[in-house]
């Protein structure tokens, strides 16, 4: 069975460098992008199973890709997990409401943000080929 | 007198009177535009639109008397500089309203035009003073604020890079660890939680201070809440050598409080137990009822540290502080953690307060109110000392999709309490989240002050919106059904208070099936419905 594989996007090549290990530890396969515009050009090229999105991004944040990710057919499917150090007072229900799954504020317990993963990637997302399981 | 000074609204209903101000304001100044009005609602319109420079206000008008006339000024134009015209008999008053934020006052028929006119620059001026300092700082709170929040994303960053990498090392995902590389990295990653907590903690503070601190009553079991924040606590009172215990009697009715914010309370008091306990030491959660005060569960944190000194105890809930004695051998924080501790304990309407012995231990409690349905209820369903002629119960049953993620489904109730604190007629309406349930399911029941019709109609519009709302309508469906609710005949027997004892334990009744599926037995909510205490809860766990 192939791995899933799960787009990181942060514009910290330290933080991107640290969860790519994480998450390949954990048999995951994993993708990069370091800016908003290379997300969703990643995301089509990749077709991947999970976005895990940071939103203080250059060209383009968090919350543009969140939009661009919802206004195409083919990438709305895709479960998104915001990863982000901004405030969640502020942040978490305007994510949630622009279609995140998830919000969870750095540092994140890494059993948490796993557990997350884990769980966003076993369900089965409305217009999804119900093959998830 | 300045220029801005052109326009004066006069609120007096007595045209003798009336008539004297003009003139005395007119002797004074020929540009004035002096704007007369006999009673307080006239004045209250005249507020709307371009505010007057000044407002000289006669306190005994026919639609207002005494103390209630200037406070509906002061909150309708809480900007604008009132001197209250005041009669020989009611001086005392003119005073008090002085001390409530009225500038100035003057008795009637006692005062000439340059009076007046000095009276009233000296309100504008001090007006504008208070209005500046207020206004200052209130950006100073903002820019606290704002900076605050940036502060801890930018700390944030580094601190999450920081965490990554000692979490790879200290999980072998870069080769074998000796022990001593284990203990450094441990140490590293002790250090990081606590600098993680730190920067929580002092955007918590800012935002208690700002008011900002949201907290969600709902119906809740005090026991559960203890064992989860002792469990999660379990394993760093082992690594002292503490013992960690909690007492509770199961039987402790349901409280009115927000869950996390209780787990935060008692995780910040067991905590701090922990830390200022010696190894073999032990820290023990209690709950109890208290004859004396039946209407809140009191919760205490004991410890067998080192105590706390008189003069720590009088200030160890203030900001910042921090006991001087404290610091020989544990690390200090911020200082935050208790201050944060009493403003969550107060926004849940409790009190919190320390008991200690140096050398021997302190003991930290607080009170929390019980769930009482009755007490919560009591402006719904009674109306100037009598109950209402009609009160309807709703429930609103809801239930996620299957597609919806937890955090979407946490996001989703939040949205369904707005909706349906939105659909509700009257602000005495309420809306209960019904006690927590293990089922991926929420129940609100609401019991509104209105008749069969208008519970139709409520309904219908709760159903409308849910259906205009295609965000929730992606996560969650509903289920809405209403019910009259009996109320006992006009001139029925008894007090008030037992007749709204009455209709509570018919609501609860009506709607038992909703409680009966949680955890909160139905045992537990008829206990809880009553004012009326039960002292035999309180044998099991005062010991």
């Amino acid at each position: 069975m192939n791995k899933p594989k799960i787009l990181i996007v942060d514009d910290d090549p330290d933080l991107r460098k640290g969860l790519n290990l994480r998450l390949r530890a954990n048999h995951y396969d994993t993708a990069y992008a370091s800016d908003g515009f290379s997300a969703i050009a990643m995301a089509q090229k990749e077709k991947p199973d999970l976005i895990i999105l940071d939103i203080g991004l250059p060209a383009g944040d968090g919350f543009v890709v969140l939009n661009r990710l919802q206004q195409s057919a083919s990438l709305s499917v895709i479960p998104v997990v915001v990863l982000t150090a901004r405030d969640p007072e502020v942040n978490r229900d305007r994510t949630l409401k622009a279609g995140a799954i998830a919000f969870l504020q750095k540092p994140a317990d890494n059993n948490e943000l796993l557990e997350v993963v884990r769980n966003a990637l076993q369900q089965p997302w409305p217009g999804a080929p119900a093959s998830a399981n | 007198m300045t220029n801005h000074q052109s326009h004066v609204l006069v609120i007096e209903d007595n045209p003798g009177d009336a008539d004297l101000v003009r003139l005395r304001l007119v002797e004074g100044r020929s540009d004035l535009e002096v704007n007369c009005v006999d009673r307080l609602s006239a004045g209250l319109d005249a507020l709307e639109g371009a505010p007057p420079s000044v407002v000289l206000l006669d306190l005994n008008l026919p639609d207002s008397r005494g103390a209630e006339t200037f406070r509906k000024i002061l909150s309708k134009a809480p900007g604008v500089p009132v001197v209250v015209l005041s009669g020989q008999d009611d001086e005392e008053l003119a005073a008090k309203a002085v001390h409530q934020g009225v500038q100035d006052y003057l008795v009637k028929g006692a005062f000439d035009s340059k009076q007046l006119a000095r009276a009233m620059r000296y309100a504008v001026e001090r007006q504008a003073l208070l209005t500046s300092l207020d206004m200052s700082r209130k950006q100073q709170l903002r820019f606290k604020d704002e900076f605050l929040s940036h502060v801890s994303h930018e700390l944030r960053t580094p601190l999450t890079c920081i965490h990554q990498f000692v979490t790879l090392l200290l999980d072998g995902l870069a080769g074998r660890l000796t022990a001593d590389q284990r203990g450094h990295l441990e140490t590293i990653f002790r250090s990081v939680k606590q600098l993680r907590t730190m920067i929580a903690e002092l955007l918590e503070a800012t935002r208690a201070e700002t008011g900002k601190i949201s907290v969600e009553l709902r119906c809740i079991r005090v026991d559960e809440v203890i064992r989860q924040a002792v469990t999660m606590l379990h394993a760093s009172a082992d690594e002292k050598r503490i013992g960690l215990e909690a007492g509770v009697d199961i039987r402790i009715p349901l409280v009115n409080a927000d869950p996390d914010r209780l787990q935060q309370i008692l995780s910040n008091l067991i905590h701090n137990a922990i830390k200022f306990t010696a190894p073999d030491g032990s820290v023990m959660v209690k709950a109890w009822l208290m004859d004396a005060d039946p209407s809140f569960v009191y919760i205490s944190v004991a410890d067998t540290g080192r105590g706390i000194s008189p003069e720590a105890r009088a200030l160890i809930f203030e900001r910042l502080y921090q006991d001087p004695n404290a610091v020989d051998n544990s690390r200090k924080g911020l200082g935050l953690g208790l201050y944060i501790t009493k403003e969550l304990v107060r926004l849940h309407g409790g009190r919190i307060w320390v008991e200690s012995q140096v050398g021997h231990g302190s003991v930290f409690t607080f009170t929390l109110p019980l769930f009482s349905l009755p007490r919560i209820l009591f402006s719904t369903i009674t109306d100037q000392g009598r109950l209402r002629r009609a009160v309807s119960l709703l429930t609103v049953e809801v239930a996620p999709l299957p597609a919806c993620s937890s955090d979407q489904w946490q996001d989703a109730r939040r949205q369904c309490l707005q909706l349906l604190k939105s659909s509700v007629y009257h602000h005495e309406d309420v809306v209960l989240p019904v006690p927590e349930n293990a089922s991926q399911q929420e129940t609100f029941l609401i019991v509104a002050a209105t008749d069969e019709p208008g519970a139709q109609a409520m309904e219908k519009r709760i159903a409308e919106q849910f259906e205009r709302h295609t965000e929730l309508r992606a996560k969650c469906e509903i289920k809405v059904a209403h019910t009259a609710v009996p109320l006992p005949e006009d001139g029925a027997e008894g007090s008030l208070e037992a007749q709204v004892q009455q209709v509570a334990n018919r609501i609860s009744e009506l709607a038992m099936p909703a409680f009966a599926r949680g955890p909160g037995s139905p045992t537990a909510l008829e206990e809880n419905s009553g004012l009326v205490h039960q002292p035999e809860n309180t044998k099991e766990h005062t010991q």
